[in-house]
């Protein structure tokens, strides 16, 4: 027995959602997509499903994860119930049902929560800083350390329990019976959409998007590999500097770019932004910038002299591995991979 | 003719020769009162003396309308000016407006013309015919159609070479390249605007690819094809003249459609595409039509029983908005769309495309007047001031509103809508005498 949530309609809207209910199922969206095929069929399904508040069905489907937001079928959704504005607020519905601390979804429908959340590790970081005396080698030290921890803390504690229950929302929950074999043959559709995002390919418009986030992934992965592996802002070796300022500038060039895009809504990807998403562009383009700035500091013998500098990339960085990547928006590098893993299983 | 234009002073004006225009100068007319019958087209008949059957009882539209334009025609009290535009309204009192009536020179003398269309022939210039909404060609001298009226030629002068050729084959010299354009001031006692609707132009959607791929048309193309007047003699696919045998309808072509700014239904489009599909399967036997549809509103006398009829007869009804069409190289199209009964997305192939085009509203109606303010509805069709209890006035009193300028509509309300217009007329011509 399908079990419905009248009000599923409203919550929905905390996430993003914009006029969803006023779909009167013509299914153009669906035709006008080029990511949608006869064996998955979106997004009108999806829209379906949210107005009749249909969560199981939701919280079993990856057809969320398998939209890349063209945006086309907003563009020409005859009700202007803007399908892909729905699909988006889904992934972030999803990320808070899959988190199993139910933070993600605080903070998703809560602005003055997330801001709380940045005073508050703002409030840690100054205390530490206090705590060391402001003692530049210390708080380098000590935050290359944190890094390290939590990676380690919030992959282990966070993400993968959030991965282990999204299978089993999608794979384990609904009975689809999927052989080892099959689990380990697919495995490398995990890796090449974790890395490529080649789906986003399939969209009709500009693959020039996909060119740009494809960069911003590869920049962001160098990025945390040469401060966390190479331990960039203490490394003596050239080589490891300068690739360090080349990925860091991507970073920020290309969230710039980002962050402008939102701002001048031009493209319909970018018409609706949650806070969660200027959070996720914004923090992203401070950590690439500040990490430059910090290096460039040090290489120039002025970081001594301006610590404020360091304690302010400490911050976005803080910030950053204790929201945005457990709770927040950063979370989609994962599920989007696993969702084209778990639907290979399926099909 | 010629005494009309001497006099200026008439008891109605009616803005529009459609059948609503034209039922409700009749209805003034027999009642006695003078009319002045206004249309900016060459022949009056609107919309419907183009159309091949009417729905739900399949009569023939031109047998219908026919009749009725010889009788406005030939009527004593209606004075006709086609190829005219009214402009520059006011109100001067309560039972007085003044009017600016341009009429555009059609370079014929149409009482000594007698429609042999020897100048048709000894035009040297051929462009798209309008009449038959750009199937074939015409002349730039021509007869606009064949049941036109009044029968007689006229000239394109923005296509014509001015060779002459047509003047010196006329056998009643009736052609005349001296005549100019007149305006003429009148005085009436109330107004009717029946100025109808348009059709949506679906170049303004390109993903249906019309103007692109040949084997798309619209229904009011189609109409022609199927029409006892209609231009091939046969129903063929534009593209390479091949009879079709699975043709598609596409429903709500810009209505019901916000991102074309005309969010309303059409309210005809379901019930022409389901009698065009009835004639296409008496027609083309073995043709296979389908309907792809958002909901089918078969909401009038006899509608629903003609769209079971329909489905009785075998025409395949999908529903889903058809989201793209591409065409293949033989000139077939590919239609997607995602069938929602199955909630799969779905490509189908057809060799012939009908576009069921929406009904937008007349523009700049309102401009017609100058000291008193016509209103629009939000949808810009003319604004009903008691649209439940007096249908037919308008925000100015003593101007009334008949058939598709106050919304769409089928024939019959037309019709109905007309009545009551020409009633309210009558009634205020007489309350104000």
């Amino acid at each position: 027995m399908a079990k419905i949530n009248p009000s599923f309609g409203k919550e929905l809207n905390k996430y993003g959602a914009i006029n969803s209910n006023a779909c009167y199922n013509c299914g153009n969206c669906t035709a006008v997509c080029s990511l949608s095929t006869e064996e998955v069929s979106f997004p009108r399904e999806m829209v379906r499903l949210s107005t009749l508040g249909l969560e199981d069905d939701i919280q079993s489907s990856l057809k969320p994860w398998e939209c890349y937001y063209c945006g086309e079928c907003s563009t020409h959704c005859p009700q202007e119930a803007n399908p892909s504005e729905l699909m988006m607020s889904l992934r972030r519905y999803l990320t808070a049902k899959y988190d199993w601390t139910g933070l993600s979804g605080l903070m998703y429908k809560s602005l003055p929560l997330s801001i709380a959340a940045f005073v508050l590790t703002l409030v840690g970081v100054l205390i530490f800083a206090f705590s060391v005396d402001f003692v530049l080698e210390k708080m380098v030290h000590i935050g290359h350390l944190f890094e390290m921890i939590a990676i380690g803390t919030v992959g282990l504690v966070i993400l993968l329990p959030n991965v282990a229950r999204m299978w089993w929302f999608t794979i384990l929950k609904p009975g689809t019976k999927v052989s080892f074999k099959k689990y380990l043959s697919s495995m490398g559709d995990l890796f090449v959409h974790m890395f490529t995002q080649k789906r986003a390919l399939g969209c009709d418009d500009n693959q020039l998007r996909w060119f740009e986030h494809f960069l911003m992934v590869i920049g962001y992965l160098s990025l945390l590999f040469t401060t966390v592996f190479l331990n960039w802002f203490s490394s003596e070796y050239l080589i490891v500097t300068i690739f360090g300022y080349v990925v860091s500038a991507i970073v920020f060039v290309v969230t710039f770019d980002f962050v402008l895009s939102r701002i001048k809504k031009k493209k319909e990807i970018s018409k609706h932004s949650q806070p969660s998403d200027w959070f996720f562009v914004i923090w992203l383009f401070l950590m690439g910038l500040s990490a430059f700035m910090v290096r460039l500091f040090i290489d120039l013998d002025l970081l001594e002299t301006n610590k404020w500098l360091y304690l302010v990339h400490l911050t976005v960085l803080v910030q950053w591995a204790l929201i945005i990547v457990p709770f927040g928006k950063w979370t989609h590098f994962l599920y989007r991979s696993f969702a084209m893993y778990f639907a290979k299983l399926k099909a | 003719m010629k005494d009309s234009l001497k006099s200026s002073s008439y008891d109605a004006l009616v803005i529009g020769a459609g059948i609503a225009g034209g039922e409700a100068a009749l209805n003034l007319a027999n009642t006695g009162y003078k009319v002045l019958l206004v249309d900016k087209e060459l022949s009056v008949g609107g919309k419907m003396i183009m159309l091949s059957k009417v729905f739900p009882t399949l009569d023939c539209a031109a047998c219908i309308t026919t009749p009725k334009v010889s009788e406005i025609s030939r009527h004593p009290n209606i004075t006709i000016f086609t190829g005219s535009e009214v402009s520059n309204i006011r109100k001067i009192s309560d039972n007085e407006f003044v009017a600016k009536v341009t009429r555009k020179p059609r370079y014929v003398h149409v009482e000594d013309c007698t429609a042999c269309q020897l100048c048709e022939k000894a035009c040297p210039t051929s462009v798209r015919d309008q009449y038959q909404f750009g199937l074939i060609g015409r002349k730039a001298a021509f007869i606009p159609f064949s049941i036109c009226s009044p029968k007689a030629a006229a000239i394109d002068i923005d296509n014509c070479t001015l060779c002459g050729a047509c003047e010196r084959v006329c056998p009643t010299h009736c052609i005349d390249f001296t005549m100019e354009t007149e305006t003429n001031e009148l005085h009436v006692k109330t107004i009717v605007v029946a100025t109808g609707f348009n059709l949506f132009d679906p170049n303004n959607i390109p993903r249906y690819g019309y103007g692109k791929y040949k084997n798309v048309i619209t229904a009011m193309q189609m109409e022609r094809e199927i029409a006892p007047t209609r231009p091939f003699h046969t129903i063929l696919r534009p593209g390479d003249g091949k009879v079709p045998d699975k043709i598609a309808y596409v429903l709500c072509v810009g209505s019901r459609d916000a991102t074309v700014g005309n969010p309303i239904c059409s309210q005809i489009c379901c019930m022409y595409s389901i009698k065009q599909a009835q004639l296409l399967m008496g027609a083309l036997p073995m043709a296979d039509v389908t309907i792809y549809y958002i909901n089918i509103r078969s909401f009038g006398k006899g509608f629903e029983e003609f769209y079971q009829q329909a489905k009785g007869m075998g025409v395949n009804f999908v529903k889903g908005k058809i989201g793209r069409i591409s065409e293949k190289e033989n000139g077939n199209l590919i239609l997607r769309y995602e069938d929602i009964n199955k909630g799969k997305l779905q490509e189908a192939e057809h060799d012939m495309v009908i576009l069921s085009t929406g009904v937008l509203p007349t523009k700049g109606i309102d401009g017609l007047f100058e000291n008193e303010t016509l209103t629009l509805d939000q949808f810009s069709f003319v604004g009903q001031s008691d649209m439940l209890a007096s249908p037919a006035k308008t925000s100015i009193g003593g101007v009334f509103v008949a058939g598709a300028a106050t919304g769409p509509m089928d024939i019959p309300d037309s019709i109905l809508s007309a009545g009551a217009a020409s009633s309210e007329a009558i009634s205020y011509i007489i309350q104000h005498a």
